[in-house]
């Protein structure tokens, strides 16, 4: 499984089908979590993500097949939540405490 | 495990992956588009003869938009998709050819046209690239464009427009004959499911829109719209797990609520379901229920209403249209709340499934099992 330290990740993608509604609306999310750190937070298209600059990639379960077709070899988290996900919440404190992550 | 996510990553989820990348692509052609979409909806909802405040001068926009400036729009993006700004630019000129060869808003021939002509330009730029010599490479590239997209253009006026045209023919005579016969609402069997699978997408802008306009364009509005559009059934799903769902999804439901009824963002309600798939029968049932009363009071709306929000679809409903959309949203979340609640009361014994999959799912992360 790929992994990363937390403390090497400088940018954050999160994919979704358009790019425009949900990952959008994660994003905007992460990005007020994040906000004391120097993590970018951005979007994109699932079918995108190889034109896409990011250290790990965060999306939904149901497009995690086509995430890891498109950007084979990242480290993809996988969450199934778009409110209050366990895993996200994880994630957020992996990256503000350096902790190492693992890809889905 | 693995009956904590039914759609899960896992092995039995290519056919599932290779669908969405294809309603991804034809998604992704529409939806950076779908303000063009909006604008030409109100255009139409404000200024055409049945509309809010006819007017015969800024009617005349509505043609236009329709019929060329939407499709070249697809066409430019799909072609973007494949080959950058080049791809785009010829997948633009090519467009034009399927246009004129028909009578129909050509979202489908754009949708074939767009990105063939794109793959086209990428192959003869991959044999032209390596042997233009230096200071050669504007003169090439633009003529190697130039004369290839002509030929697309050609080939799409010629070959692709018309037959796309007859099977949009073929297409709108099937949906025809499913509304003439009121067996319209069990399309909602196979829309919500494949809504629940990410599908949304590509189901509405892939299949369903491009029907509905060519629809509208007739008769000013079009129930295409609004098959997988109403955020009626979300909004009962959502209720149903706020009073009756694994408490640990309790707390989110008002949050998702707003999000999905109010902002549009179908995809929040999704999980829920996933992590109750019988709920999905609340889906359908509400879903039927809307189609059925959309129906019986012969509403449409003039564009898609995308994102899926109640805004957006009070703003392309039509005049004298507002009480049977309203009541056709109503009641199917009505119905979806009423069927998915039952569900959830019934499988109320999950709660610790869920439980014990969180604790599984955080042992997987720490590595203490896999």
């Amino acid at each position: 499984m790929a992994s990363i330290s937390g403390a090497d990740v400088k940018h954050l993608v999160v994919a979704c089908e358009a790019g425009m509604g949900s990952s959008v609306m994660v994003a905007k999310q992460l990005a007020k979590q994040l906000k004391d750190t120097n993590i970018q937070v951005t979007h994109t298209p699932v079918n995108q993500l190889a034109d896409a600059t990011f250290d790990v990639v965060l999306c939904h379960r149901g497009l995690s097949s086509r995430a890891k077709q498109a950007a084979p070899g990242a480290v993809v988290v996988i969450f199934d939540m778009f409110l209050g996900d366990f895993r996200i919440a994880q994630l957020v404190s992996d990256l503000k405490e350096g902790n190492e992550i693992v890809g889905d | 495990m693995a009956n904590f996510i039914p759609a899960g990553d896992g092995g039995h989820t290519g056919w599932r992956a290779a669908v969405q990348k294809l309603g991804g692509n034809l998604a992704g052609m529409v939806i950076p588009n779908i303000g063009a979409f909006i604008a030409w909806g109100l255009l139409t909802a404000l200024f055409i003869p049945t509309g809010w405040i006819p007017n015969e001068q800024l009617s005349s926009m509505v043609g236009p938009m329709i019929v060329n400036l939407l499709p070249i729009l697809i066409g430019y993006t799909g072609g973007r998709l494949v080959h950058g700004q080049r791809g785009a630019v010829i997948a633009a000129v090519a467009t034009v050819g399927v246009i004129v060869g028909t009578s129909i808003p050509m979202f489908l021939g754009a949708m074939i046209i767009g990105p063939l002509a794109a793959w086209v330009l990428k192959k003869i730029d991959s044999v032209l690239d390596p042997i233009t010599p230096v200071g050669f490479e504007m003169l090439i590239g633009n003529f190697s464009l130039g004369i290839a997209g002509l030929l697309m253009a050609i080939l799409g006026y010629l070959g692709i427009g018309p037959v796309v045209n007859s099977l949009s023919d073929v297409l709108g005579s099937g949906v025809q004959a499913l509304i003439d016969t009121g067996l319209l609402p069990l399309a909602s069997i196979l829309v919500e499911p494949a809504k629940i699978l990410f599908l949304n997408n590509a189901i509405n802008h892939g299949v369903l829109a491009p029907i509905g306009v060519v629809q509208a364009e007739e008769l000013g509005k079009s129930i295409m719209f609004m098959l997988e559009t109403n955020p009626g059934p979300g909004l009962g799903i959502l209720v149903a797990f706020w009073l009756a769902g694994p408490k640990i999804l309790r707390g989110s439901a008002p949050g998702a609520i707003i999000i999905h009824f109010l902002g549009g963002i179908h995809e929040i309600y999704f999980p829920y379901v996933l992590l109750r798939p019988l709920v999905v029968l609340g889906a359908i049932a509400g879903g039927a229920t809307g189609v059925a009363v959309f129906l019986a009071t012969g509403v449409g709306l003039v564009a898609t209403p995308s994102p899926g929000s109640i805004f957006a679809y009070l703003a392309v409903t039509p005049p004298g249209n507002h009480f049977g959309v309203l009541l056709g949203i109503l009641l199917s979340a009505v119905v979806s709340f009423v069927v998915s609640f039952l569900i959830l009361k019934a499988s109320k014994a999950g709660d610790d499934d869920l439980a014990a999959a969180q604790a599984k799912s955080k042992a997987m992360k720490t590595g203490t099992a896999e």
